[in-house]
């Protein structure tokens, strides 16, 4: 029961939200996406390149870039 | 961490819903506006609902699209308007500002609001937000088709229950459910039931709406949604209200925020997670049973989105959209560009006979710049067609998932991707397809390289001149000048990005919407609707410009010359080209044919190839042989349909692999080719290619650059590309001469 950055998770692991920056660049719009206390994640995929990350959460696809992955706090 | 609040509803005022509804009835023309979240089908919808009524333009003042409709329905006039996609009403995007603004300022009647029915909880956040204006909502449950794939069966009356709004199902792509969810909006639309957010919360909202009651100025309509955006911190909302006066209230409202933090409580964070509460309390009533299925799209994604296979996909798809286009389209190109002009060249001569002066005009001037607009229109139709169905498959979303690592070193994001691919057929569709980014920096700086991007329409240049001058490496000579042209467009991504158009920073988000087949017709109307204001828009420019370089070469600048009926090189085009030509001795090419024929390359590249054989071989447009009516129309229809023929042959070969390089031996022996190996050397012959792929955008990129960012923005690209072209010409001159060539 650790509270990580959702960057640490790799593809097919889950967890469920614990906060999110105050500082971060895309706060508001992850708010109402879902990403709100206890909404459950999973990573999906890194793209060929490494970066940005898929993740599902909710009935969304999205994708994020692992910079902003590091301001997002999840608890496994 | 406060423990979490209990989810709230608002108690439903039943005085004012059903005043509500009998308000609504005594509209004599409703306005309804239809919202939804991105991918939620809301273009296929407004097409089934509107039909052919459907009227496309722009939102004044932003390149968005304003899509609307008037219906007549039992007899009463309705005024349909589709509002631009957005996940919530906090503007992030220029098409989400257009929304929210439309919302405050427009007060509709009633509120479409599209929901995707497989992804319930989501799409209700926005709903919930639409709740907090006082304005009717009825909801269009839409994709319930896709949800039952992924195993998701949405109960419409248990939604319509909870939310106290009516819902309908709807399946846009067959029509179904269009006409009830007409008269649904119409006559049972109401307030809904909106979210009660936690007490705290609900105080402030209470004390904000009560100073707004005193400032006319703010509709009623959007008090209290205004109060939670004030709370939510809600940068757009704060500029709008300062701009128009309304300080106190946002020095109120940051009192309250103020208050809360020593609470500890955080506003935004506690109105997102009241809707989400509510939002998953009503998806949890309305969708009881989930089984979850692999869906097709997932399965599609472990392919499309491979470690090893996905970029060579994208790649591999990219050549497959250009082979047809090209494939698909030459035969119409070629037939505009020969047998359509010279029939019409031959009417021309024969009805103007006794106008000689005018007469020429026509058949110098107004036809070929009618035909070069007109040669453009196949090829930007079936790349249009190709891009929307990209689009609109969700396959775009995948290609910037692909390549946004790349991207990201230029400071751009994955999406920035596309318009530079599409630059290599056309830059004219390249550069309305910025669109799709969310920042104007991004936007700008994109629609800014793209003219390096080397588009087919330079293609002959290379060949002609490879043909004279490189008859072993041509296709070196071809290939080289793509490259060149790419790591220019990134070169200067990197300036601009370091000098006039810094990164605004800011995450990036990309949805990977669901795989979906588009429908034939809205792709149709999509690309049609763009083709056709392209030629709307490149007309003008296009033969204004076209008459003037007519003129220039009409005009003697020599004592006892003829209007009409001079040589070239004494016309005033050939002795402005002369006295320029000089600021080309660096390059290798300071003769006046070579400058002048750079001129109406401006209009559009290909033309170089056509302006230096009139020039070189002394060409003067071939008299056309006058054709009588009806043998013009048998030859212009019979040349029509080989053209259809050739078109429709040529699809399977599409397939084929692709020719590396261009095929330059066929030229070899043309008397242009051979009077350019005379007039050239093989280093000055390179020079002149690197000036044609970098010198301009022809002048319908620059329109294009105008219309999406200001005329401003479309001149500092023509200057800064003049510019690199001299500079990277020289340079390239000079090389080759130190190298011996």
């Amino acid at each position: 029961m650790d509270d990580v950055p959702l960057a640490t998770l790799h593809p097919g692991q889950s967890g469920h939200v614990v906060s999110l920056d105050r500082e971060h660049p895309l706060r508001r719009r992850l708010l109402e996406l879902g990403f709100v206390r206890g909404a459950r994640v999973t990573v999906v995929r890194c793209a060929p390149m490494g970066d940005p990350t898929e993740l599902r959460i909710g009935g969304s696809a999205l994708a994020l870039r692992r910079a902003d992955l590091h301001g997002i706090t999840v608890r496994q | 961490m406060p423990a979490p609040r209990p989810p709230g509803a608002l108690v439903p005022d039943e005085q004012a819903c059903r005043d509500t509804i009998q308000r609504l009835q005594a509209v004599r023309e409703p306005r309804i506006v239809v919202v939804g979240n991105p991918n939620t089908g809301k273009t296929t919808l407004i097409n089934a609902l509107a039909g052919t009524n459907l009227k496309v333009g722009n939102w004044a003042g932003v390149t968005v699209e304003k899509r609307q409709a008037d219906l007549q329905l039992q007899g009463r006039t309705i005024h349909l308007l589709d509002l631009p996609g957005a996940y919530s009403l906090s503007p992030y995007t220029p098409e989400e500002l257009v929304t929210r603004t439309a919302l405050l300022d427009e007060g509709p009647d009633v509120i479409l609001n599209v929901l995707d029915a497989g992804n319930l909880e989501r799409n209700l956040y926005l709903t919930l937000q639409l709740m907090d204006f006082r304005i009717p909502v009825a909801v269009a449950l839409n994709l319930v088709d896709e949800a039952k794939e992924k195993g998701l069966t949405v109960d419409a009356a248990a939604l319509s229950r909870a939310l106290g709004v009516p819902v309908t199902e709807t399946v846009a792509s067959r029509q179904q459910g269009t006409k009830t969810l007409l008269e649904h909006s119409l006559k049972h639309a109401t307030l809904g039931i909106g979210v009660r957010y936690p007490a705290a919360i609900e105080d402030a909202v209470a004390d904000l709406t009560g100073r707004m009651a005193y400032l006319p100025t703010l509709p009623p309509h959007a008090w209290r949604y205004l109060a939670l955006a004030l709370l939510e911190g809600d940068p757009s909302v704060r500029g709008r209200l300062s701009a128009t006066g309304h300080t106190a209230l946002i020095d109120a409202a940051d009192a309250h925020l103020a208050a809360l933090e020593t609470q500890d409580t955080d506003a935004l964070i506690d109105i997102a997670e009241a809707r989400y509460a509510r939002a998953g309390d009503i998806a949890r009533l309305a969708v009881p049973q989930v089984q979850a299925r692999r869906t097709l799209s997932e399965k599609l994604d472990r392919l499309t989105l491979h470690p090893l296979f996905g970029i060579p996909l994208f790649l591999a798809l990219v050549l497959l959209v250009f082979r047809l286009t090209f494939s698909v389209a030459s035969p119409f190109v070629d037939l505009i560009g020969e047998p359509l002009q010279e029939t019409a060249a031959g009417w021309a001569s024969a009805l103007l006979v006794s106008l000689p002066l005018l007469r020429d005009l026509v058949v110098g001037a107004i036809i070929p710049g009618v035909g070069t607009v007109l040669s453009f229109l196949p090829t930007l139709l079936v790349l249009y067609l190709a891009m929307s169905f990209l689009e609109d498959s969700g396959y775009m979303a995948r290609a910037a998932f692909l390549m946004d690592r790349l991207m990201r070193s230029l400071g751009l994001d994955g999406r920035a991707f596309i318009p530079l691919i599409l630059g290599f057929g056309c830059n004219v569709p390249a550069v309305s397809a910025t669109r799709t980014l969310e920042r104007r920096s991004d936007r700008v700086l994109v629609s800014m390289i793209i003219p390096f991007m080397s588009c087919s329409a330079r293609l002959p240049v290379y060949v002609i001149f490879a043909a004279a001058l490189f008859p072993r490496s041509g296709s070196w000579i071809v290939w080289s000048m793509y490259l060149l042209g790419m790591l220019m467009a990134f070169l200067f991504a990197w300036l601009l990005r370091r000098t006039a158009l810094p990164a605004e920073g800011g995450g990036v988000l990309l949805e990977l919407p669901p795989y979906r087949f588009p429908a034939w017709a809205v792709l149709w109307k999509h690309a049609w609707r763009r083709t056709k204001s392209f030629a709307r828009r490149a007309r003008t420019t296009v033969l204004a410009t076209v008459a003037v370089v007519w003129l220039l070469l009409a005009l003697p600048a020599v004592s006892g010359g003829k209007f009409a009926q001079v040589d070239p090189k004494d016309s005033v085009f050939g002795s402005v080209a002369q006295a320029v030509s000089p600021l080309f001795a660096p390059l290798g090419f300071g003769n006046w044919q070579a400058t002048g024929a750079l001129v109406p390359g401006f209009i559009a590249k290909e033309v170089v190839v056509g302006t230096l054989g009139q020039i070189y071989l002394g060409e003067q447009a071939a008299a056309p042989a006058p054709l009588g009516l009806i043998e013009g129309t048998k030859q212009a229809l019979g040349a029509t349909w080989d053209a259809l023929k050739t078109s429709v042959a040529a699809i399977p070969t599409v397939l084929a692999l692709p020719q590396l390089g261009a095929d330059t031996g066929a030229d070899q022996k043309s008397p242009l080719a051979a009077a350019l190996a005379r007039a050239f050397t093989p280093a000055s012959g390179l020079a002149y290619l690197v000036f044609v792929l970098l010198y301009t955008p022809c002048i319908v990129t620059v329109g294009a650059i105008a219309q999406e960012h200001g005329r401003r923005v479309a001149w500092i690209t023509v200057a800064y590309q003049l510019a690199a072209a001299w500079i990277m010409a020289f340079l390239v001159y000079q090389l080759a001469r130190a190298l011996g060539l």
